[in-house]
């Protein structure tokens, strides 16, 4: 887990054609992000975003293209990504408990033929205590709050050890002080060197949240620092004007 | 005694009924293990449709052997063949769900109809040469369950039980959260067949016993009832093969007793065991949710005592001034109070009850609700008198979006058809956050985030700080106070169309 600047970068996607029919999902997606930023992925709804954040897992086979995670072929990486499901995506009702979705980030350390072991219990412990969840450990996961949800599959993505956190719509549905916990979540996982490329769909705060946006529309429409993405040109051609932009403040005024 | 001896003990001597025992039992065991992932990848419908699609194999697999070797009932190439149709099903229904927009439910019913028709039309034609039993097979016979039915039972459970265990986390893990599987490598498909062909086995190893009609209960009814009792999956599976052998001990009683058919027995004495857990499960049973409905206080109870208190400014309430002005029993009233207490909403005093921080914005938003709701029916021609009344049941309809789009529908009144005043829109515009300057009560004030091509002939420009003033013209214009103290007049279309960042502390919150 390391830092350092140099050397390949955390996601390398080169070429990304992905089609479940004749309108592809993503055409011809190439983009670098760099290892321990803080990436938002934008884009109307329908713009493929879950579909790349799949795709980058190798849960969707694409048309064409390659991947690169640290600069080795995406299919020799597994257990170098975790993954944070959409809300929606989970059955709250599976009989299942907040400790037991956190050792699941161990199964893919875990031989078949093998029990979780006192270190797999020891990192799931400190994944649960870094997201705060250490003490709902034995509840079901029905029986939590939205943000609290939203937490565990955290704790289960930092319990797997990977570098690279990809998580789809963590924001959406939760209050905004849920909001503010989840973010504080993903900045400490940064601080401690991972890189997070997050699905979002506010373009309100994306500014605020992100270091580094992903615009896609099915293609790529731009990848840079906040500021340069959210140009209003480019904004009204991904949403094709439907969008209300809110200029940002001056930060000196705010202060 | 003699009578409990006969009924309870006296079965076991028998050898059929030990068999029966044995049999149903481990039979029992492994669907009910296997049945928990079914119901929980809500694949019930296709356990239904493997066992159906058996008897076609069944057939063939007799004729197979009759008509080549001249061999009568071949039994392990009967299994073979309902293994074989079972596989058959399962594959033709995954391609046509691929290949089609047909969803797998409706393939599953078009292809074991299709394999089960085969069967029958299979049988019909070489009717002359088949001397098995079908109504063996669609009814079951656990009283008479053969040795090679036993071994084959035997045989499949320890198979599909070794499975289960070893590859515990794999099927957990594929049932919960697939594209997790797949992104730490797990081989989802291979894991979905493995699935399907246990399924298939613990299928043709229970039919010979309770049928091929019952046979889907086994597989669902005690994992479901496990399902009501636990919160892992593992103690679910236990709980339910536990429940599995029950139902085939109790059934078997029952079936010896009246002298009924033993499957039949077996299905009733599990469902009636489900309908029992469903009745007094502690968590998700129908009792325990009845004893919380009770014991919980309706919202719309807790929503009338916040607005009674708040309009009581401030002086402490005492439940004796509660119970006689809200249509509600003494010791309801007493329950909501409490509870209300506990949730932090109401503190209690010497001499009554006053609101605290949270309940007094819960029941301005509950106030707010109340009067918008108000100005709405008025603007809607409701007669004066039926206002307030109407108005009282709707204000517990407050979801945020729907009383902001009725707020922007009047023109973000400030007052009520009685003079009232409408509390602010607190959550939009707390300090901190982009509002349009439409909601902004007077003395608010913010800084200009955007301006719509609406409001561009205001000249406001972003990042400027501005004041909201009074309204004028009975509410339906806006003042803004500009930095240099001049006065920019704007429309409800116009103050829609321009945004501030709210400034402020919380103290603005104050009533």
């Amino acid at each position: 887990m390391s830092t350092d600047p140099v050397g390949p970068p955390a996601i390398r996607v080169e070429h990304l054609t992905v089609s479940f029919g004749p309108r592809p999902a993503l055409l011809d997606l190439s983009v670098e992000i760099d290892r321990g930023l803080l990436v938002g992925v934008i884009g109307p709804n329908g713009a493929g975003k879950s579909t790349f954040i799949k795709a980058i897992l190798g849960f969707v086979k694409p048309e064409v293209g390659k991947m690169f995670i640290f600069g080795v072929p995406a299919d020799q990486s597994k257990g170098r990504l975790a993954y944070v499901p959409q809300r929606g995506a989970v059955d709250w009702d599976y009989p299942i408990t907040v400790q037991e979705v956190a050792m699941m980030g161990r199964y893919g350390h875990i031989p078949w033929w093998r029990d979780p072991g006192p270190q797999d219990r020891k990192l799931v412990e400190e994944a649960l205590m870094m997201v705060r969840m250490e003490e709902l450990s034995n509840r079901q996961i029905g029986q939590l709050s939205g943000g609290q949800q939203q937490r565990v599959f955290m704790a289960r993505a930092l319990a797997q050890g990977a570098d690279i956190l990809l998580l789809d719509e963590p924001f959406a549905g939760v209050d905004a002080a849920t909001e503010r916990a989840i973010l504080e979540v993903l900045e400490r996982a940064k601080v401690s060197g991972r890189t997070l490329v997050v699905v979002h769909h506010d373009l309100g705060t994306a500014a605020e949240y992100f270091d580094r946006l992903v615009l896609i529309k099915q293609r790529l429409y731009a990848y840079g620092p906040p500021e340069k993405v959210l140009n209003p040109e480019l904004l009204s051609e991904v949403y094709e004007g439907k969008l209300r932009i809110f200029a940002e403040i001056e930060k000196e005024r705010c202060q | 005694m003699d009578l409990l001896y006969n009924a309870l003990i006296l079965p076991f001597g028998e050898t059929y009924f030990q068999k029966a025992l044995l049999g149903g039992s481990v039979a029992a065991i492994v669907c009910s293990v296997v049945g928990c992932l079914v119901i929980l990848r809500r694949m019930a419908f296709l356990g239904d449709a493997l066992s159906h699609a058996m008897i076609a194999g069944v057939a063939a697999g007799y004729l197979f052997m009759k008509l080549l070797f001249n061999t009568e009932a071949h039994a392990p190439s009967m299994l073979a063949g309902s293994l074989i149709a079972a596989i058959i099903t399962v594959a033709s229904i995954g391609a046509v769900a691929r290949v089609s927009r047909l969803k797998e439910d409706t393939a599953i019913g078009i292809m074991y109809t299709g394999v089960f028709a085969a069967g029958v039309v299979l049988v019909s034609i070489f009717r002359n040469h088949i001397h098995i039993d079908l109504v063996h097979f669609i009814m079951g016979d656990v009283l008479g369950v053969a040795d090679a039915d036993l071994w084959v039972a035997v045989i499949a459970a320890a198979l599909v039980l070794s499975i289960m265990v070893l590859f515990f986390r794999h099927f957990q893990l594929t049932s919960f959260d697939p594209i997790m599987a797949a992104s730490i490598g797990m081989p989802v498909v291979l894991i979905d067949y493995v699935l399907t062909t246990c399924v298939s086995l613990v299928v043709v190893s229970a039919v010979s016993m309770v049928g091929v009609i019952l046979v889907v209960g086994l597989l669902i009814t005690p994992a479901a009832t496990a399902y009501l009792l636990c919160d892992r999956l593992d103690r679910m599976m236990i709980l339910a093969a536990l429940f599995g052998m029950t139902s085939v001990l109790g059934g078997l009683y029952l079936c010896v007793w009246l002298d009924s058919s033993g499957g039949g027995a077996i299905m009733l004495f599990c469902t009636f065991q489900f309908l029992v857990v469903l009745t007094v499960a502690p968590r998700y049973g129908l009792l325990a949710g009845w004893l919380r409905r009770r014991r919980s206080v309706p919202q719309q109870l807790v929503e009338d005592i916040l607005g009674f208190i708040l309009r009581c400014d401030d002086t402490p309430v005492a439940l004796a001034s509660l119970t006689a002005s809200l249509e509600s029993g003494r010791e309801r009233l007493a329950t909501a109070v409490a509870a209300m207490t506990r949730d932090g909403f109401l503190r209690q005093e010497a001499d009554g009850y006053l609101l605290t921080q949270d309940g007094k914005s819960e029941a301005r938003r509950v106030l707010r609700a109340h009067r918008i709701w108000e100005t709405y029916l008025s603007h809607t021609g409701t007669p004066e008198a039926e206002l307030h009344e109407r108005a009282h049941q709707l204000e517990h309809y407050h979801d945020r979006d729907a009383m902001n789009y009725l707020d922007d529908l009047l023109g973000h009144p400030t007052h009520d058809p009685h003079g009232a005043e409408i509390p602010e829109n607190y959550a939009e515009c707390r300090p901190g956050a982009l509002c349009k300057v439409s909601v902004l009560r007077a003395g608010r004030a913010g800084l200009v985030a955007s301006v719509d091509k609406e409001a561009l002939a205001t000249g406001l420009r972003i990042g400027e700080s501005v004041t909201m003033g009074p309204r004028k013209e009975d509410g339906a214009l806006w003042t803004l106070v500009r930095e240099d103290g001049a006065e920019t007049l704007l429309d409800h279309r116009t103050a829609d169309a321009v945004t501030v960042k709210v400034l402020g502390s919380e103290a603005g919150t104050d009533l």
